[in-house]
């Protein structure tokens, strides 16, 4: 009993030694953080941070979303004449769905659900139409003069969509080197001239690639002081110019540029 | 395909070179210029104020309050330029409710408040209560309340009182210097780890940008003292002045040497990026960067400040030469932050070409929207001294 009271008066000599400011201020802090637990009691969904930074129940508001998107191995199984084939194609990296349109109800019900064709001549040239931006390789035309005027689909099968015929010119994939080149000093120089290329390059151009020049000295068969090339070429002295770079770490060789 | 290359047509013309879709549009705008200013001006103004308390500086004594008061007029505005960015205001509150620690953007809502609550707040309580108290006691009607409720109805003004409230004072700024630096070395720190973008990718950011917070503080206080001696008709103390503009142009000499600093080395580095930054430097922000920041924000006012060292300078003269010289400081700070923001989207990621900003007057992101937010802070400054007067006068003996 005594120890209490002891303890007490000691509690009560320390609270009066404990400056006024200190009780004020502590007031308004208690109610902010007061304050603070109750608005995140009532405000935070009671299952945020079950998984992650976000509400758990946003996941299952995710799943009872309708799905609407398929996949093309469930396609196979009544149309396993055009999987295959796109399959072997070049379009095999583009989804079946990526033409036809979500296709989920189309699996349910084929006859009730008929999906749409993109038949019409502006639809592949969203991927196709010359882009500057677009890899060299890629498969690029200017639909403005690329057989202008007929669907597409009456040439390339849609699923397999390689040429009707076998492309001639070099023009036809690496259309921005050939533009390049048809405004620059070389324009008269075939491409074959300095690329040996193979003549399967040009229907699996992955598999058969064509030869670069990799020497200076090549370049040398026409520029050479002594080169028997004609008489309006500029000659340079292989010795001297550009040491020992090759060439085309100066000059593009698409568009040589000297001054 | 007709129909978007109409669209295009007048928006290409604002490209040079290649850029891709997404950058041609600036996203950052005007309203994001004014934020990191406003900020700046906030941890400027209080390092000013901490110099009294911290390190005993008799002689600005006279601005002390009057930093504080536009400290916290500054930073009550700060974050409504990125509130009426964003939208929905109301959602800033989740932040505090579910922080993020990972997001550095996320934390701004914890480093504003501790530095709005447990510093300014703080201090300035600490130092006016004495004085609203007995304000308060002399006083009758709406202002005896709003002066009472202020000083949480304390009535204490013993001896004892006092020094704690002084002792009180200087932990605050003690811990407050730190925490200014924190304000707005963060905003700094937010452009200085945006690793794809080089002009902003940079260690030196934040200290850049404290710096440069510090020499806009300093010269907006200075300013604002001025101005307002002005209109009350009081004699401008001299010796306050001229400390004031010695401590400015210390900190820009540090300023300049650290921008210096910071652009040599990017020239010594010479990344891939150097091409597209030289254009951008020689090109779009030519004016702003080497007319405004450089000649008439930096070069000029050292000149000026310079000149006042070196030669005696007649008192009458020394004002306007402070008073020109801490006005180009703020365009030149501005148009700091302008180039930091702007200048940093207007290039491409590819480094192959440039994009250009037409600032729009009307709508939130506008001209006419940013220059509120700029008048505001004084609008608040003008009802703070209203009620918390921080003239020498005031203080009671
Ligand atoms: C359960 C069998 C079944 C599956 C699975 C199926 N289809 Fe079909 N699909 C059909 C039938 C049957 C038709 C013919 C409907 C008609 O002509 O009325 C058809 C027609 C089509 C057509 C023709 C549209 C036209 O204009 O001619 C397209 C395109 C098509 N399906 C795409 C797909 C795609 C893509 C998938 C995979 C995501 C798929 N289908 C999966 C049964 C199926
Ligand atoms: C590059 C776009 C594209 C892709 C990818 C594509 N299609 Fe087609 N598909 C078309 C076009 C265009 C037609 C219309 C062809 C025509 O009328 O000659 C068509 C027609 C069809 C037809 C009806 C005519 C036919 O040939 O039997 C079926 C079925 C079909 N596609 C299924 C598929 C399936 C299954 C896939 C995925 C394995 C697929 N398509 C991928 C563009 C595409
Ligand atoms: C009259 C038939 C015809 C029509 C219509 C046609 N093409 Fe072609 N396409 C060809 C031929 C033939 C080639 C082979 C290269 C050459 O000789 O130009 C070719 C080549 C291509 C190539 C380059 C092939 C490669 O391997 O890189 C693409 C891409 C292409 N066409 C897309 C289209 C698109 C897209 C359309 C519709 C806008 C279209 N074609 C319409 C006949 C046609
Ligand atoms: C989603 C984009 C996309 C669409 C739409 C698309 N293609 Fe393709 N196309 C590709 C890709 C990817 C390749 C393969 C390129 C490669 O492998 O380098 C390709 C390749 C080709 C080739 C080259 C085949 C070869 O043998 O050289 C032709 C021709 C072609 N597509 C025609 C078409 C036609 C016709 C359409 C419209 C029915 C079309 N494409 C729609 C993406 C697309
Ligand atoms: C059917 C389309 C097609 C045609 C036609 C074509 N190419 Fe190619 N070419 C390609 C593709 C695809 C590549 C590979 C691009 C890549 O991997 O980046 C390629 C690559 C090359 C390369 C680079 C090889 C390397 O190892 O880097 C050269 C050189 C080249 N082609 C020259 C030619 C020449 C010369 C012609 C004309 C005689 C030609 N190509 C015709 C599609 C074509
Ligand atoms: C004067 C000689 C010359 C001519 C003509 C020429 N090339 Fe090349 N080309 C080169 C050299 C040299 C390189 C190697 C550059 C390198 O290795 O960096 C090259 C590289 C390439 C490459 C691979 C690198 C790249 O830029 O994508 C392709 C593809 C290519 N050439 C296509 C063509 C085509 C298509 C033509 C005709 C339109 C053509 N070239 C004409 C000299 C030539
Ligand atoms: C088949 C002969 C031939 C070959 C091989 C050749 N060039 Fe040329 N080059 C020419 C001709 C012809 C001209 C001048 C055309 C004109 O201006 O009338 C020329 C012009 C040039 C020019 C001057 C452009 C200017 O602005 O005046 C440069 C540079 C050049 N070539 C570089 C190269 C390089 C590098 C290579 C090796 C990759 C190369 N050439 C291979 C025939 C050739
Ligand atoms: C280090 C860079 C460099 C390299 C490597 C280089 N050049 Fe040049 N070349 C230049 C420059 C710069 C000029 C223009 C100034 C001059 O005329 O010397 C030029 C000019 C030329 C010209 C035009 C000369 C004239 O009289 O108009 C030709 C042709 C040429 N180079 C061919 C070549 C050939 C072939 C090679 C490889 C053996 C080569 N260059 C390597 C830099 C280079």
């Amino acid at each position: 009993m005594k120890d209490i009271s002891f303890l007490a008066k000691w509690a009560k000599k320390f609270w009066k030694k404990v400056p006024d400011q200190v009780v004020r201020l502590s007031i308004p802090i208690l109610i902010l953080i007061i304050g603070f637990i109750v608005m995140r009691n009532l405000l935070v969904p009671s299952d945020f941070g079950k998984y992650g930074h976000f509400r758990a129940a946003a996941i299952d508001e995710l799943v009872s979303q309708e799905i609407q998107y398929s996949e093309h191995e469930m396609c196979f199984e009544c149309h396993d004449d055009v999987v295959k084939a796109k399959n072997m194609s070049y379009h095999r990296g583009v989804e079946c769905e990526v033409c036809h349109g979500p296709a989920a109800a189309h699996i349910e019900d084929p006859e009730g659900n008929q999906l749409p064709a993109p038949r019409e001549r502006g639809y592949c040239p969203l991927c196709h139409e010359y882009l500057p931006s677009r890899p060299t390789g890629f498969p690029q035309i200017v639909s403005e003069s690329h057989n202008p005027f007929r669907a597409c689909v009456s040439c390339h099968d849609a699923h397999d969509p390689k040429p009707p015929t076998v492309p001639k010119e070099c023009e036809a994939c690496h259309a921005e080197i050939a533009r390049t080149k048809a405004l620059s000093h070389h324009v008269y120089i075939s491409c074959i001239r300095c690329h040996k290329t193979p003549k399967e390059h040009n229907i699996r151009p992955r598999a058969h690639r064509p030869e670069k020049p990799s020497t200076r000295e090549f370049c040398g068969e026409c520029h050479d002081e002594k080169a028997p090339s004609a008489k309006g070429v500029p000659r340079v002295n292989m010795e001297t110019h550009g040491e020992r770079y090759v060439c085309w770490q100066c000059h593009y060789p698409h568009l040589p540029e000297a001054h | 395909m007709e129909e978007i290359a109409h669209q295009l047509a007048p928006i290409l013309e604002q490209i040079t070179g290649y850029i891709y879709p997404n950058e041609i549009e600036l996203h950052w705008r005007i309203l994001i210029v004014v934020y990191p200013y406003i900020t700046g001006l906030v941890a400027g103004a209080f390092i000013l104020a901490s110099l009294v308390k911290v390190f005993n500086v008799r002689e600005v004594q006279p601005t002390y309050r009057l930093s504080l008061l536009t400290a916290l007029a500054f930073l009550i505005v700060a974050p409504l330029p990125l509130l009426a960015h964003i939208g929905h205001p109301e959602k800033s509150l989740e932040i505090f409710l579910t922080p993020n620690f990972s997001s550095a953007m996320a934390m701004f809502g914890f480093i504003y408040a501790w530095y709005l609550m447990a510093v300014l707040l703080l201090e300035i309580w600490f130092d006016y209560r004495r004085d609203l108290i007995i304000w308060a006691k002399n006083e009758k009607g709406l202002m005896k309340w709003i002066h009472r409720i202020f000083t949480l109805f304390s009535t204490d003004t013993s001896e004892r009182a006092v020094r704690f409230d002084k002792r009180s004072i200087k932990a605050i700024t003690i811990v407050g210097i730190p925490s200014a630096f924190l304000l707005h070395g963060y905003v700094g720190f937010i452009f200085g780890s945006v690793k794809a973008n080089p002009w902003w990718s940079s260690v030196l950011m934040p200290i850049v940008f404290l710096f440069s917070a510090i020499v806009s503080g300093i010269a907006l206080v200075l300013l604002i003292y001025m101005v307002v001696t002005l209109v009350r008709g009081k004699e401008i103390n001299m010796a306050c002045l001229d400390k004031l503009a010695g401590y400015l142009f210390y900190t820009m000499i540090i300023d300049f040497s650290l921008e210096a600093l910071d652009f040599i080395h990017r020239l010594y580095e010479s990344e891939e990026s150097i091409e597209i930054l030289s254009q951008l430097i020689s090109g779009r922000l030519f004016v702003s960067l080497i007319v405004i920041q450089l000649l008439l924000g930096m070069i000029l006012p050292l000149a000026g400040l310079s000149s006042v060292k070196l030669f005696r300078v007649p008192a009458e003269l020394r004002r306007h030469i402070y008073f020109v010289s801490a006005l180009l400081v703020q365009v030149g700070i501005f148009t700091t932050r302008w180039n930091v923001v702007i200048g940093g989207q207007l290039f491409s990621k590819s480094f192959r070409g440039l994009t250009a900003y037409k600032m729009s007057l009307g709508g939130v992101e506008g001209l006419l929207v940013s220059l509120g937010f700029l008048i505001l802070p004084f609008i608040v400054l003008y009802i703070l001294v209203k009620i918390f007067p921080p003239w020498q006068e005031a203080k009671q003996p």
